[in-house]
């Protein structure tokens, strides 16, 4: 039949491949290793270092909020007319980068993309850190966080319903969900390996705790049976939620009829570059966490080569994106559309624009080269760039088009105090802190995971 | 082994049936050009969009499953392969249209632009040399790929450990990324253009999307309808797909619609009215059942998925589905004429569609089986 060849031959290309997994491991071997990561081996100074300049930063993040609370959001730059400024770029950064996770977990699952395997515990994880960095900004931005469960929809004796026109309210509900879902997805593939630590565990605490965390797991078959159907439903919800959280958060801005927000390509592009940002923080992180703890066998030259597609492609798209809104902007014919865009190009914030267009288009080209995607500090080097591209991106959109809409009587410049770079880099200190913590405390590859893709684990299915 | 792979194949009747409704439908056409020009090339357009989106659409999977790999694509490589090789016969039927522009285009009809002060601001763009100039490097650069990937294909590719030559990928990559430029400005010049006062951003997206939407719906349709048996878990991983693809669409033209309907802008809201009026709106509502609705549902079930011939209806539904899609999207452009009137919109579909399908059948038999797998010693 013309379907086995297919399958014959698409197994051969897979066996040419490189292989997803370093040679000369078995069921044990990765066990020990991963395991060994939380359990036996000795926190070494570098960690403690890493993690305390991360959580000097976590201070810094407490004392920038509590004076926040004291004086208000006064001590921010925002003015009228840029009511949004750092707060609302970081938030969008971080939710930004929040997306990959959920896409290596969810979309590449559905997809039979097994390379995942070594990354998506991580890339889960760090999903959630930036998520709850992300949630901290428009709870701080609204001056008064104590009176942020108006936002929810419930019968109240002040008759007071949250305005369900307006997309801010819409961004409740889908970051909620979105964490949810996320803690949930992340949570449940944890199981099996929490139950492996609790059992090697030499610790009572050790024992205790992940004891508790692995909730009875005894690994019968029966367990995994349903383990199995919960882990592929909850992969089947994630992944509408990838797309879902940016493209409202697309809509905070589209729905205004402000040029340079108003723009219908808003929501594929804002999901791009999410997934964007997501892989270069990905890239940003997995690769020193490679290099330190030894573990190219398990993230491979594969991983970092597919990882650097990924890149270059969602690249390409956010390229469309501004390629789109600059050409709309001209072909508009609108006067107003048209200067944003100059206004972008020769305004006072031009230097911005130009650098984001160096970070997030001119850089990721080099990544149409192999030997770029093949050296762990080039693709390091891009991701860097990125990162910054991302958050570029967003200071553009946010304040330059806000800072000079239709009445030039209304215009105004925006810069960021003191007391908003404390509060970003303060958030930064709370990502790395959580990120630190989960290396140390957690196994950051999925062990049972890593075991199937042993060719020990292969079983050769009998055809119909 | 060779004897299994069978292509796709229609009995020599299926091609002269093609041909003969297709000179039906083009003279139906150009007798009513003869009395009323104008009409007759609003038809033409419509039909020509919407039988360009398989060839394109299928250049553009053939690349992107020269990138990704996977099963699902071999089975259906054939088809798209054929169905590129008609890309010269559409770049023949574009050229009524470069005859009809100035009926067509208000843009290209010096009293209506004179009039127009937005008109005169968009003439550094839109204008007749300009115009053609576009056109034919949009279809030089999809001939270029077409021709290469072929030509690649056709000289016995395979090595022996079964990796395909890297040419493929290292046109592929930079392929797609021109196909989606040319695709986008080829959909804003001869589509979006027909208004030219309106503009949307997503416009490119949304009209790349439904190519490949369509083209991967036909694939599967033929497919499943006169080849061979396809594997249980590539049938599925194909019904999969297309139910991506169906979510997609509808997430694009409802983010569009959203964002046009709650800014509410004058230059914005006129493309909905028109289409939401004069009985279009009973035509967009069958989109929304139709093109997302229930084929969405359908494709949720496992059932629906394994069995071969449910499958295949519900490609056809959405292949069917594209084609009032791009009917819904261009013809009511043309200024208060309801879907009554525009009945005869569908003597050009078949007429350009009979033609291309005669073509496309005639290209399905000179096109190798499966031009990678045939080559393979053991196969």
């Amino acid at each position: 039949m013309a379907t086995e060849v297919h399958r014959e031959v698409h197994e051969q290309r897979e066996s040419a491949r490189p292989p997803l997994i370093g040679p000369g491991h078995n069921f044990a071997t990765v066990t020990d290793k991963i395991s060994a990561l939380a359990l036996s081996r000795p926190t070494s100074r570098r960690w403690w270092l890493g993690f305390g300049f991360s959580f000097a930063l976590v201070m810094l993040l407490l004392l920038a909020i509590s004076h926040l609370l004291v004086r208000g959001v006064g001590i921010w730059g925002i003015n009228v007319p840029v009511a949004w400024g750092f707060a609302i770029v970081n938030f969008v950064w971080w939710i930004g980068i929040g997306h990959a996770g959920t896409l290596i977990s969810a979309i590449l699952l559905l997809l039979h993309q097994q390379w995942r395997t070594s990354i998506n515990r991580f890339a889960e994880a760090m999903t959630l850190f930036a998520v709850a960095c992300a949630g901290l900004f428009p709870l701080l931005h609204m001056g008064r966080p104590w009176y942020g469960y108006w936002l929810v929809p419930y019968p109240n004796t002040m008759q007071l319903w949250p305005q369900f026109r307006s997309p801010l309210v819409w961004d409740v509900f889908a970051v909620t969900t979105y964490l949810l879902v996320s803690l949930m997805f992340w949570y449940v593939g944890l199981v099996p390996d929490m139950a492996t630590l609790r059992d090697r565990s030499t610790h009572r605490m050790g024992r205790i705790v992940y004891g508790v965390l692995a909730m009875g797991w005894r690994g019968s078959a029966r367990h995994w049976q349903r383990y199995e159907a919960a882990y592929t439903l909850l992969a089947g919800l994630a992944a509408p939620l990838v797309v879902s959280v940016h493209t409202v958060v697309s809509f905070d801005f589209a729905v205004a009829i402000l040029p340079g927000w108003h723009s219908t390509v808003f929501p594929p592009y804002f999901v791009a570059g999410a997934i964007f940002s997501g892989f270069a923080m990905v890239l940003t992180l997995v690769i020193p966490i490679r290099a330190l703890y030894g573990l190219h066998d398990f993230i491979t030259a594969r991983h970092l080569q597919n990882m650097g597609k990924i890149l270059l492609a969602t690249g390409l798209m956010v390229a469309y994106g501004y390629l789109m809104e600059a050409f709309a902007a001209v072909y508009s014919g609108n006067p107003y559309e048209r200067y944003v865009q100059v206004n972008r190009m020769i305004g006072p914030y031009a230097l911005m624009y130009w650098a984001l267009i160096a970070c997030n288009i001119v850089t990721p080209q080099l990544l149409w080269f192999r030997a770029v995607r093949a050296s762990p500090v080039a693709l390091f080097g891009v991701a860097m760039v990125v990162n910054v591209g991302m958050w570029l991106e967003r200071y553009v959109i946010v304040v330059v088009s806000l800072h000079r809409d239709y009445l030039p009587s209304s215009w105004g410049m925006y810069s960021g105090t003191i007391w908003d770079w404390a509060t970003f880099l303060g958030t930064i200190g709370l990502f790395l802190s959580l990120v630190f913590l989960f290396i140390r405390f957690m196994p950051v590859i999925s062990i049972f995971e890593m075991r199937t893709l042993l060719p020990e684990a292969k079983v050769k299915e009998e055809l119909p | 082994m060779s004897t299994a792979l069978q292509p796709v194949d229609f009995p020599p009747a299926a091609r002269r049936s093609a041909f003969f409704a297709g000179a039906l439908g083009l003279t139906v056409i150009v007798a009513l050009g003869l009395w009323r020009p104008a009409h007759s090339f609003r038809s033409y357009l419509v039909a020509f969009l919407a039988w360009l989106a398989l060839p394109l659409g299928c250049l553009a999977l053939t690349m992107l499953h020269h990138l990704t790999g996977g099963r699902w694509g071999m089975a259906l490589r054939h088809i798209w392969h054929a169905s590129v090789n008609t890309l010269p016969l559409l770049a023949l039927l574009f050229v009524p249209l470069l005859v009809g522009m100035g009926y067509l285009y208000p843009w290209a009809q010096p009293e209506v632009v004179a009039d127009d002060e937005v008109l005169r601001t968009k003439q550094l763009y839109l204008n007749v040399p300009f115009f053609v100039v576009r056109a034919g490097f949009y279809f030089a650069c999809w001939l270029v790929l077409a021709y290469f990937l072929n030509r690649w294909a056709r000289r016995s590719p395979s090595t022996a450990d079964g990796e395909e030559p890297r040419c493929f990928r290292l046109l592929s990559g930079p392929g797609l990324a021109l196909m989606g430029l040319t695709v986008t400005f080829a959909a804003i010049d001869w589509a979006m253009s027909l208004e030219p006062h309106w503009f949307s951003s997503i416009y490119g997206v949304m009209f790349a999307n439904g190519q490949l939407l369509a083209a991967l719906a036909f694939a599967v349709l033929l497919t499943l309808m006169r080849g061979p048996r396809l594997d249980p878990d590539v049938q599925r991983d194909l019904g999969n797909l297309l139910m991506a693809f169906t979510m997609l669409w509808a997430y694009l033209a409802f983010a569009q619609l959203l964002l046009i309907w709650s800014g509410n802008l004058p230059e914005e809201i006129p493309w909905y009215l028109r289409r939401l009026d004069h009985g279009w709106q009973w035509v967009a509502l069958s989109l929304l059942l139709l093109q997302f609705v229930v084929p969405f549902m359908l494709l949720l079930s496992r059932a629906v998925k394994r069995d071969p011939r449910k499958l295949a209806t519900v490609a056809a539904l959405i292949l069917a589905m594209r084609f009032v899609d791009m009917w819904w999207t261009v013809a009511p452009a043309f200024p208060s004429e309801s879907p009554l009137w525009r009945c005869l919109d569908l003597a050009a579909v078949v007429g350009i569609g009979g033609i291309w399908l005669g073509v496309f059948l005639g290209a399905l038999r000179t096109t190798p089986p499966d031009l990678v797998v045939e080559e393979l010693p053991h196969a």
